[in-house]
């Protein structure tokens, strides 16, 4: 699904990480592998250090930290945000929406639109295309997209697949009009049939937890999971992500007129460094045009991926510079997602810590 | 397919392989080695794989075989 947004900016970017953080070295007992395999993980995927939170810390913790921050600096007025997204795969409860949570403990207008939005590594461009539909309204001017998730929380300490790159985090994305004769141009795709490829199985309505969902069982690749882990099929998401996503990307850019020289940067969601360095190979970008250093530096945390590569990389750059972006992301879903804009002026691009 | 086993034997973090050699004999054969094959037949040979396919090659030459049938 192609989509095409008018008139309508990102203001500014700030990313909010957990101070605690856990280094691979320190874990490496906990999975069954030899030196030369950590080695070689460590070299391939990234796998280094990342941020987690601590027992008891919630996505609106995160949020609520983050949005006070940016009203002590004087960079947010509570009474503009005209609407409030958050996008996460782990909301504090089933109900009532988290969204509405935040808005009730940061004192928001009552005349405000909440809600949340349930989609993990392609969050990021669903929750700006959705900023960008509510702004389409006349009284709408100014929407706050909250990303954030704590999926460390479900990731067996023995499953060495998705344990080492797994983060916490949550990041404010500020989305107003712009009075500027601007063009966006997105893309959106699903497919419903991978639904099992990234899954929690137990722990919903459909399989509620009890002692049975929680027992550990190991599978042939040698990892320790339950039903109430986070459970990935690794070669089934690369197969996906590179076969579908340089099609997209080749698709929007088609659809922009825009040719992959005239893009700055390619801020993608953050899986690991291998899977970025084939996708920037497959879609014919240099590595640098393509930064893969989150996982590195602060695990993979959903749809946080992508404010966290912009803050880590451009940050004050972007206070002063314009930038032509094409972002991407996929996961999960299966969903895919991109889109192409620039990103000019911010008035805040930096990462803080929660404590 | 001339680079095949030159590129195997560096995944496999060995000096040389055997067409008869079983995959799940070597000491560097584990869930990142079949992610190389996986990435190496999609760059490469334009091949899609998967795990259970690769696994049930079983031997450096059912690989290469089922790398040709899907080319």
């Amino acid at each position: 699904m192609n989509l095409k947004f008018h008139n309508k900016k990102i203001t500014g970017i700030l990313t909010v990480l957990p101070e605690n953080e856990v280094n691979f070295d320190d874990e490496i007992d906990n999975y069954n592998f030899s030196k030369g395999q950590t080695m070689k993980l460590k070299l391939i995927m990234g796998y280094n250090k990342r941020r987690v939170i601590k027992k008891g810390t919630t996505v609106s913790d995160l949020c609520i930290f983050g949005m006070n921050y940016l009203f002590e600096k004087n960079l947010l007025k509570k009474d503009d945000i005209d609407a409030l997204i958050l996008v996460t795969t782990s909301p504090d409860h089933f109900m009532p929406p988290t969204s509405h949570i935040i808005q009730g403990k940061l004192d928001l207008k009552q005349d405000i639109v909440c809600m949340d939005i349930n989609q993990g590594c392609s969050g990021y461009v669903i929750g700006l295309n959705q900023a960008f539909f509510l702004l389409e309204q006349d009284e709408i001017n100014k929407v706050v997209l909250l990303n954030a998730d704590i999926m460390s929380t479900k990731v067996s300490k023995n499953d060495r697949n998705n344990r080492p790159q797994i983060g916490d985090g949550a990041a404010i994305t500020i989305i107003e009009k712009d009075s500027a004769d601007n063009t966006i141009y997105g893309c959106v795709k699903t497919d419903g049939k991978g639904a099992d490829v990234l899954i929690i199985p137990a722990g919903g309505f459909k399989l509620p937890s009890t002692p049975e969902t929680a027992e550990l069982k190991e599978d042939s690749a040698g990892n320790v999971r339950s039903l109430d882990h986070l459970i990935m099929k690794g070669d089934d998401v690369f197969n996906f992500v590179q076969r579908e996503v340089p099609k997209m990307i080749n698709d929007l850019l088609d659809k922009a007129n825009c040719s992959k020289e005239e893009i700055d940067y390619f801020m993608f969601h953050q899986p690991n460094k291998f899977m970025l360095k084939k996708l920037a190979d497959k879609i014919g970008v240099p590595y640098e045009k393509m930064p893969n250093n989150v996982v590195e530096n602060f695990g993979n945390a959903n749809s946080v991926t992508i404010p966290t590569v912009i803050t880590y990389n451009l940050g004050k750059k972007l206070l002063k510079d314009s930038f032509l972006i094409c972002m991407a992301g996929y996961g999960v879903g299966l969903s895919w997602a991109s889109m192409l804009l620039s990103l000019e002026k911010l008035t805040f691009c930096e990462i803080i810590n929660y404590k | 397919m001339e680079n095949f086993e030159s590129s195997i034997t560096e995944i496999l973090e060995v000096d040389s392989v055997e067409l008869n050699d079983e995959l799940d004999s070597f000491d560097a054969w584990d869930s990142l080695a079949v992610l190389s094959i996986i990435a190496l037949c999609d760059s490469e040979y334009k091949v899609e794989l998967s795990r259970d396919e690769i696994e049930n090659s079983e031997t450096v030459n059912g690989l290469k075989e089922l790398i040709k049938s899907k080319m």
